[in-house]
């Protein structure tokens, strides 16, 4: 007979959850959102012995107030959903903050082990932690682990097994100061009249926080609990001095901060690599440089890498073109079908040769710790266009595809902070666009001014950003980041990491890449063509000043922007556009193409996040901007 | 030498201090305090360049804050 059981992870951010997660569940994992919120839910089954047991990666967070959406979701799902057991993750470099949180999972009275992870890192740290006293503090099961080389991983199981087993034993209870617990008392005898999901203890301290969720919870059920919460909260205040959150706040590290005492020896401190790694990496100069060089040799590599790779794979596809004409013919069928496969064909030659290089290096960086570091460089010119330090990491995303990107910025914590981003996201050149740059100025024009066009991206994205900033109401949140140890990255999760990143792209953009280019082709072979260059002539031929056959090529953008250097072209009966276009229209037409439209999978995915209005609105004012700065520069290199 | 109260952000590296309080919303006082920043905590700070956030040590991790936000946080230096 199989048994089955559901067990949840949680933990702060960046303790080597996805990890675990990952040495869990292998290959049978699905990652998709919360209902209703955009928020990764990751998901996987695990076999073992008589077992099926689910597991669920809960995001990475310090805290169960209500800050964030993460926070409320975790909540949510731990007490309403009631997971057979909680696998609490935590850093053990850093016990203390980890604690913090663990004592507030532990409120939430459901069967829990506790993974000490970075087993490995504390011995070279210097430091001596007591597993079977911290046990015994905590009241509930701690395994040593080293989640990156899977040690002590089979563990975690058997003791989740055997605690589900045992049905639930309600752990032990952490004793705030006195007075505390007087208030938590008065709030308890109502409150234990009523039916909840959540543990009443649980919520008579988040009343006494002044939790709004809880307190509106509470308010529709009987009103007269939150008065007694809130006159025990004024009681506390009066005694403590400190604001209602700060006071609860103090007593859990006060816990927290005994149970360290107790069961960890702090032996002379040692100043590891990965120490001296962090001082060199955020050094005020030395930390600029070497960003500089990661990222100019990142782009580099991938470009040089992606150029070669993908010449290799477009050979190969069109030398299947004769043996195909062969076997359909070469009518409008044909041609139709034609349009399908160099939909696919498109889609492939970027994904594989650039987006896939690209998110394999930045997973790199991520999990080595290394993009925090960056987030730290970045904090202050992120905050002139009211973003903090993290919203670069989607930035940098989107160099390679801003489908990913754009659900990267997820990690920032509002939605005004999630709109800047987003935006300033679909500004940057991805490597699509980078191909029609490379391929066309760079190629005929010189590197220089391509390497100028990306410096003029720069400057847009800082103006545009900064404008949204100031039109958008709303203070920038700051930036309050721990800084983690740097760490050899674990190969397998950055690879995953890296697939779930495409397969958003391959989702979202690959049927509508292939249907835009089948409608493509069926303008081509119904002649509608000519009427719409004739329809476009007033901004393509007057305005941006390029020949009547480019607004097919920027037509055929609109599903994946290198399309409109494969129509340039056909249209132009070339590949050598030194002989269709002089440098200026290669530089107008490489800006365009760089701003004028989010592809057609961008606006999918910006309708995904923020909600079709927005994206509506960000897509048209971005066409009509694009169009307005090709003018503006065809004027000024034509002066 | 008696201690006197002044933000995080005027120490200087290498100088310890303990937190006093938070100023601001709900919001910012319960993320600080969720990460740490209690009243009457120790930390040191170990970093102040020009442009970036500050960095300091509290609580056997280092944290990385927002200048605009380590001008809201009031701290007791210690000499």
């Amino acid at each position: 007979m199989k048994n089955k059981i559901t067990i949840a992870l949680a933990g702060n951010a960046n303790v080597g959850k996805s990890v675990i997660f990952n040495q869990l569940t292998g290959l049978h994992q699905h990652i998709g959102n919360w209902p209703g919120k955009t928020v990764e839910r990751a998901e996987g089954t695990l076999y073992h012995g008589d077992y099926t047991i689910d597991v669920i990666d809960l995001p990475g967070i310090y805290s169960l107030s209500t800050f964030s959406m993460e926070e409320m979701i975790s909540k949510e799902y731990i007490a309403k959903e009631k997971p057979d057991v909680v696998i609490n993750v935590i850093d053990a470099t850093t016990l203390e903050r980890n604690l913090f949180f663990t004592l507030q999972l532990l409120e939430l009275e459901r069967p829990m082990v506790i993974a000490l992870n970075q087993m490995d890192l504390v011995k070279k740290k210097g430091i001596a932690i007591d597993i079977e006293r911290l046990q015994k503090f905590l009241g509930v099961p701690v395994v040593s682990v080293i989640a990156t080389q899977g040690v002590g991983v089979h563990e975690l199981v058997d003791e989740s097994i055997k605690l589900a087993k045992k049905g639930y034993k309600k752990p032990k209870k952490m004793k705030y100061g006195k007075e505390i617990e007087n208030e938590i008392e008065q709030i308890l005898k109502p409150l234990n009249k009523i039916e909840l999901d959540y543990p009443k203890r649980f919520i008579a301290i988040k009343l006494l926080e002044g939790d709004e969720e809880i307190k509106k919870m509470i308010e529709s059920i009987d009103s007269k609990i939150i008065r007694i919460a809130e006159s025990g909260a004024k009681k506390i205040q009066c005694i403590h001095g400190h604001a209602r959150p700060t006071i609860l706040a103090c007593e859990r590290y006060k816990v927290a901060n005994d149970i360290v005492k107790e069961c960890v020896v702090f032996e002379t401190p040692k100043v590891t690599f990965s120490d001296k790694l962090h001082e060199i990496t955020i050094h005020g100069v030395w930390g600029y440089l070497i960003l500089i060089s990661i990222v100019v040799s990142l782009f580099y590599l991938v470009f040089n890498f992606g150029n070669f790779f993908s010449d290799i794979l477009i050979n190969a596809f069109m030398g299947m073109t004769p043996a195909f004409e062969k076997i359909f013919g070469t009518g409008i069928a044909s041609k139709l079908i034609w349009g399908v496969i160099e939909g696919l064909i498109a889609g492939i030659t970027i994904i594989l040769p650039y987006i896939l290089p690209f998110y394999i290096i930045l997973g790199l960086l991520e999990d080595s710790g290394y993009l925090s570091r960056i987030a730290f460089l970045m904090d202050n010119f992120m905050h002139k266009i009211g973003l903090h330090g993290k919203a670069f990491i989607p930035l940098m995303l989107g160099y390679g595809c801003h489908v990913p990107a754009c659900l990267g910025c997820r990690i920032m914590e509002t939605k005004r902070e999630r709109l800047i981003a987003v935006f300033v996201t679909t500004l940057v050149p991805c490597a699509a666009v980078t191909t029609v740059i490379l391929g066309l100025v760079g190629k005929y024009v010189g590197l220089t001014w391509a390497f100028l066009l990306y410096i003029v991206n720069l400057m847009i994205v800082f103006v545009l950003g900064r404008i949204a900033f100031k039109v958008l109401p709303g203070e920038p949140t700051e930036l309050i980041m721990e800084m983690n140890s740097y760490r050899m990255p674990h190969l397998k999760t950055v690879a995953k990491q890296a697939w779930f990143r495409i397969k958003d792209f391959i989702y979202i953009a690959f049927p509508l890449i292939i249907a835009c280019s089948f409608l493509i082709k069926v303008l081509d072979v119904t002649n509608l063509s000519v009427s719409i260059e004739n329809l476009m002539k007033p901004i393509t031929v007057d305005w941006l000043g390029l020949p009547a056959f480019s607004s097919i090529a920027l037509l055929a953008g609109i599903p994946r922007k290198e399309l409109t250097l494969i129509i340039l072209a056909t249209y132009g009966g070339t590949t050598n556009f030194a002989a269709i276009l002089t440098p200026v229209q290669m530089i107008v037409f490489s800006l365009v193409t760089m701003l004028y439209i989010p592809c057609i999978a961008t606006i999918a995915a910006l309708v995904k996040e923020i909600g079709w209005k927005k994206a509506l609105f960000i897509t048209v004012f971005e066409i009509v901007f694009a169009i307005f700065v090709g003018g503006i520069v065809l004027r000024l290199l034509t002066l | 030498m008696p201690e006197k109260t002044i933000f995080l952000i005027d120490l200087r590296e290498g100088q310890k201090g303990t937190i006093v309080s938070v100023l601001g919303g709900y919001g910012v006082v319960q993320r600080l305090t969720d990460m740490g920043l209690t009243p009457g905590t120790e930390f040191e700070m170990l970093r102040k360049g020009l442009l970036c956030p500050v960095e300091i040590f509290i609580r056997g991790s280092k944290l990385a804050i927002g200048r605009g936000v380590a001008t809201k946080i009031l701290v007791k230096a210690k000499k």
